[in-house]
């Protein structure tokens, strides 16, 4: 399939194509890690224990790894 | 031979040591003694003193806060919770069910491995693949994270008032049901499977005459004890109300 689009002068559509795709699905992706922050955050609220925040530093971490997913899309 | 009455007067010499009258010797206070209050064992307090030993003559104690029996906690807190509502037992499911994700998650890390094999993502280049694998992490974090916290935040509490059921599922949805003590009309519990019986966790199920009329946990650790716990707080509430404990 690739060696078709290679052959017509495709390859750069698809791969633009693909990466407005990537981009679109990172953004997503951050808007779902967004919801975990705040569902965390509401959780360790609702129930209070000695290693809450672990886990909401966990949220915040995958949070900024989702924007770094973002970048890194950007970036292709 | 009599020995002298008065040695100074026989070796004047010596240094004698002969306080002087008009040097105060500051008076040291006797220290007063602390009183010490004892408490005179009442019927109200013999009867806590009974029923927190009992309690503890049931569950015993755990100290490891990841534990799936957390008896008596004393850190962890409910925000429905009352000023003077004491946890009695905190339960989560068994560890052991978290088996399963466990080495799913353990199985998707390796997966990547395994990408250089798959011909459609040979069409990308470098860059694209990498931001695959990147992405592929996160989802597998994002998987074991979740099921982690449905796990963690999936307690069932038993205080000297009522039982609560907290459940968080998927992230999204949060579950609130509880039930007073005194409302408990009929408390089962099955153990099911090899593995319900090797590890010791089963369903407890309690009928109640309150709004929600039977409140079930699932994959509960020692249920037993838990039956046994539940009787007890019964039998109290019934004789002397544990709202006054």
């Amino acid at each position: 399939m690739y060696s078709f689009l290679i052959a017509n002068g495709l390859e750069n559509y698809f791969l633009g194509a693909t990466k407005i795709f990537f981009i679109l699905f990172s953004l997503l992706y951050f808007a779902f890690a967004l919801i975990v922050v705040k569902q965390v955050t509401s959780m360790s609220k609702s129930v209070k224990d000695k290693f809450n925040y672990v886990l909401v530093i966990f949220s915040f971490l995958h949070l900024a790894f989702s924007i770094l997913l973002i970048l890194t899309m950007i970036a292709l | 031979m009599n020995r002298s009455k008065d040695l100074d007067t026989i070796a004047p010499d010596d240094d004698v040591f002969v306080p002087d009258p008009v040097q105060e010797i500051p008076l040291i206070e006797p220290k007063k003694k602390k009183v010490v209050k004892t408490k005179i064992p009442t019927k109200e307090s013999t009867m806590v003193e009974d029923f927190n030993q009992k309690i503890h003559d049931i569950l015993g104690h755990t100290k490891n806060p990841f534990s799936s029996f957390l008896v008596h906690p004393k850190v962890l807190k409910f925000t429905e919770q009352d000023d003077h509502e004491i946890i009695y037992l905190a339960v989560r499911p068994h560890w052991i069910t978290n088996i399963s994700w466990f080495f799913i998650s353990i199985a998707m890390l390796f997966v990547p491995l395994f990408f250089v094999y798959l011909s459609f993502l040979n069409i990308f280049p470098i860059q694209y693949r990498f931001a695959i694998t990147l992405f592929w992490y996160l989802i597998t974090f994002i998987y074991a994270f979740e099921k982690f916290l449905s796990w963690y935040f999936d307690l069932f509490l038993v205080t000297n008032e009522r039982i609560v059921d907290i459940d968080f599922n998927n992230l999204l949805n949060k579950h609130f049901a509880e039930a007073d003590i005194s409302a408990i009309q009929d408390v089962s519990f099955s153990i099911r499977g090899i593995l319900g019986t090797f590890f010791n966790f089963g369903t407890v199920l309690i009928q109640t005459a309150s709004e929600k009329n039977q409140i079930i946990f699932d994959n509960v650790a020692n249920p037993q004890k838990i039956m046994r716990l539940l009787k007890e707080l019964r039998d109290l509430n019934e004789t002397k109300g544990v709202k006054n404990v």
